[in-house]
C-alpha cells in the first residue's frame, strides 16, 4: 500500500532538486556569461508483479503476463545549455564579449599550490594593482588575472587609456604613444561535454588525464588574427526568465500532485484502519 | 460464509493497485517520453449458483420427496486489476536548445498499436527501445542515455561523435566529424507487446523502419510525457471513492456479522 506513498514521495525529493536548478537560473538571470542548466527526468525502475498466474488470466489481456509498477522519477541529468546570451552594450573599454559560442577566455585562479587554468565566458574584465605597485594586470570581477598569450597580461607605469581589440589584442595609450601589452588567448573548446561548472562563472575541465584526451583535443587556441570578440559589449546570461518561471510552476504544481498522492494514500490508509 | 466479505476485500486491493499505477503516471508527468499506464480491472471468473434442497413432494403412497436444484444464477465474487497497459500516444514538443537532446515524432502509422523508438544497448549488452531522446555523450565520446546505455545506429553500432559538437538531420542521421550515422530508429507494430523495464526502457521486439512509415527528428527537442495530470488526478479522486465505497460495504457486511455473533441464540 505504501508504495504509491513512496513512489511520491521519492519524486518530490526530486523535484526539490529541479526546483534547486531554477532557483540557481533565476537567481543568475542577470549574471554576465552565465549558462543555464536544465534539468530533466527520467522514470525508475519497473516492478513486475505476477498477479494471477491461472490461464484463465491471459483472456483478453494485451500485454505480456504481469502487472509493471513503477518506483516513481528521478533527476537524471542536468546539461549546461552552452548557447549563446544576448550582447548587451556598455562601452566600457575592459567589457568584451565573444561572438562564437564556443570560444572561451582563460583565466588563471591560483590553488595555493599552483596555478589552474579555468575557462569562462564572462568578458567583464578589470586593471588590479599588483603587490608591485607600479604593474596593473587585467582580471576577472574575482581578480583572477586573465591569461594573455604569454601569460598575465601586466601593464607597467601610468597609462591614459586602454582599448581592447576585435582580435584580442589590448593596447594601452600614454599620451600619443599607443603600445600593445598582450593579446587574449580565447580558445575554442572543442568537446563541451567535458567542462564541468566551476562556481564564480567558471568552467574546468574534469581531469583530462582521466578523460583520455589530450588538452589540446578538449580546447584548441583560436588563431591570433581572427576577430573573435567585441569590446564595449557584455555577453548576457542565457537564461530565459519566462522559462524557468514556467518551470518553476510546473514543479511546484508537480510537486502539489505528488502531495496529493501522499494525502490519498494517508487516507487510504485510514480507510483501511477505521475497518475495526 | 459470506461471499460479499471477499468481494469487497478484493475491490480494495483492485483500487490500491490502480492508485499505484496512476501515483507513478503523476511522478513522471515531467519525464521525457514516458508512456501513461493505464490499468484494467476484470472480474473474477463467474461461477454458477446452484439451489439444493427443495424438496419436491411426488404425489405416492408413502409420500415420496425428491430433492431438486434450482439454478439461481451466475456470480463472480470479486475483481482484480489485470493489467496496465501503457498508452503509446504520441507526446507534445518542447524545446530545449540541448543538441543532445533529440525527438522523435510519429508520422504515418499503418498499424493501429505502431510505434517507432530509439533503439538503445543496455548494460547487458541486449536491445532496448525508448522514447526518451534526453541523451548525452559519454567520456568516450559515444552518444548515449543518461543511464550511460549506448543509442545504437541503424546497423546495430554505437554512435561515436568523438564528443565533438553534431548536428541532427530531420531524418534521423546523425552528422559528425567521422561520418553519418543514420540513427537506429525501430519500429513495433503492435506496442502492447513491449515490456516497461524502468529508466525510460522497453523491452520487445522491433524492426527496421518500414516503406510506409514516416517520421521525423528534432533536435534541440524533447517529448513531453503523455500524461494528463488533470486527467490522472480525476481518476485518482475516482480510485479513492470506489475504494471508500468497497471498504463501506466491507464494514457492512462487519456490521451483520457482528449480529450474528452477538445477537443470534441469545437467552434472555
Amino acid at each position: 500500500m505504501s508504495r504509491m506513498m513512496v513512489q511520491a514521495a521519492v519524486t518530490m525529493n526530486q523535484l526539490q532538486k529541479q526546483l534547486d536548478s531554477v532557483g540557481h537560473n533565476i537567481a543568475n538571470s542577470d549574471t554576465a556569461g552565465y549558462k543555464s542548466r536544465e534539468t530533466e527526468f527520467s522514470s525508475l525502475l519497473f516492478q513486475q508483479i505476477n498477479n494471477l498466474t491461472h490461464e484463465e488470466n491471459a483472456t483478453g489481456r494485451l500485454t505480456p503476463d504481469g502487472l509493471r509498477v513503477g518506483a516513481g522519477a528521478r533527476v537524471s541529468s542536468t546539461n549546461n545549455n552552452l548557447s549563446a546570451g544576448a550582447m548587451k552594450t556598455t562601452d566600457r573599454a575592459l567589457d568584451v564579449a565573444l561572438t562564437n559560442k564556443s570560444h572561451m577566455f582563460q583565466v588563471q585562479v591560483d590553488r595555493g599550490a599552483g596555478a589552474e587554468t579555468l575557462y569562462t565566458r564572462d568578458g567583464s574584465f578589470y586593471l588590479q594593482r599588483t603587490p608591485d605597485e607600479n604593474t596593473l594586470v587585467l582580471a576577472t570581477s574575482d581578480g583572477h588575472p586573465v591569461l594573455g598569450q604569454n601569460g598575465p597580461i601586466t601593464i607597467t607605469g601610468d597609462i591614459d587609456d586602454i582599448t581592447i581589440q576585435d582580435n584580442g589584442a589590448v593596447y594601452v595609450r600614454r599620451g600619443e604613444a599607443s603600445e600593445m601589452v598582450g593579446q587574449l588567448n580565447v580558445v575554442e573548446v572543442i568537446r563541451p561535454h567535458v567542462l564541468t561548472g566551476e562556481g564564480n562563472n567558471f568552467f574546468r575541465i574534469s581531469d583530462e588525464d582521466a578523460l583520455g584526451y589530450n588538452l589540446n583535443e578538449i580546447v584548441q587556441q583560436v588563431n591570433p588574427d581572427e576577430q573573435i570578440l567585441k569590446s564595449g559589449v557584455l555577453e548576457q546570461s542565457n537564461v530565459d526568465l519566462s522559462k524557468e518561471m514556467t518551470d518553476m510552476i510546473t514543479a511546484q504544481r508537480s510537486y502539489q500532485f505528488n502531495a496529493r498522492t501522499i494525502t490519498m494514500g494517508e487516507q487510504m490508509l485510514g480507510l483501511i484502519n477505521q475497518l475495526r | 460464509m459470506l461471499r460479499g466479505f471477499y468481494t469487497a476485500a478484493s475491490g480494495m486491493i483492485s483500487q490500491q493497485r490502480q492508485q499505484e499505477a496512476l501515483a507513478n503516471n503523476i511522478a513522471n508527468a515531467n519525464t521525457p517520453g514516458y508512456k501513461a499506464d493505464q490499468t484494467t480491472l476484470r472480474a473474477f471468473p463467474e461461477m454458477l449458483l446452484q439451489q439444493v434442497g427443495a424438496l419436491n413432494h411426488v404425489p405416492t403412497e408413502n409420500g415420496l420427496n425428491i430433492r431438486q436444484t434450482n439454478e439461481v444464477g451466475p456470480l463472480n465474487t470479486g475483481v482484480y486489476a489485470q493489467e496496465m497497459v501503457p498508452n503509446h500516444v504520441q507526446g507534445d514538443m518542447r524545446e530545449t536548445q540541448i543538441p543532445t537532446d533529440v525527438a522523435l515524432m510519429n508520422g504515418n502509422m499503418p498499424d493501429e498499436n505502431g510505434s517507432l523508438f530509439f533503439t538503445v544497448q543496455n548494460g547487458a549488452g541486449d536491445i532496448r527501445y525508448t522514447r526518451n531522446g534526453n541523451f548525452t555523450v559519454d567520456q568516450e565520446g559515444f552518444l548515449v542515455t543518461n543511464d550511460g546505455y549506448y543509442v545504437l545506429d541503424s546497423n546495430g553500432n554505437q554512435i561515436n561523435t568523438d564528443g565533438v559538437e553534431f548536428n541532427v538531420t530531420q531524418n534521423g542521421v546523425v552528422q559528425t566529424v567521422a561520418g553519418d550515422f543514420p540513427l537506429g530508429i525501430s519500429y513495433v507494430e503492435n506496442t502492447d507487446e513491449l515490456v516497461k523495464e524502468g529508466t525510460d526502457l522497453f523491452a520487445g521486439e522491433g524492426v527496421p523502419v518500414p516503406g510506409d512509415v514516416t517520421f521525423e527528428v528534432a533536435q534541440g527537442f524533447l517529448e513531453r510525457s503523455n500524461v494528463d495530470a488533470g486527467r490522472t488526478m480525476t481518476e485518482m479522486m475516482e480510485a479513492y471513492r470506489v475504494f471508500e465505497m468497497n471498504q463501506r460495504v466491507l464494514r457492512a457486511y462487519d456490521e451483520s456479522m457482528e449480529k450474528a455473533v452477538t445477537e443470534i441464540g441469545r437467552i434472555g
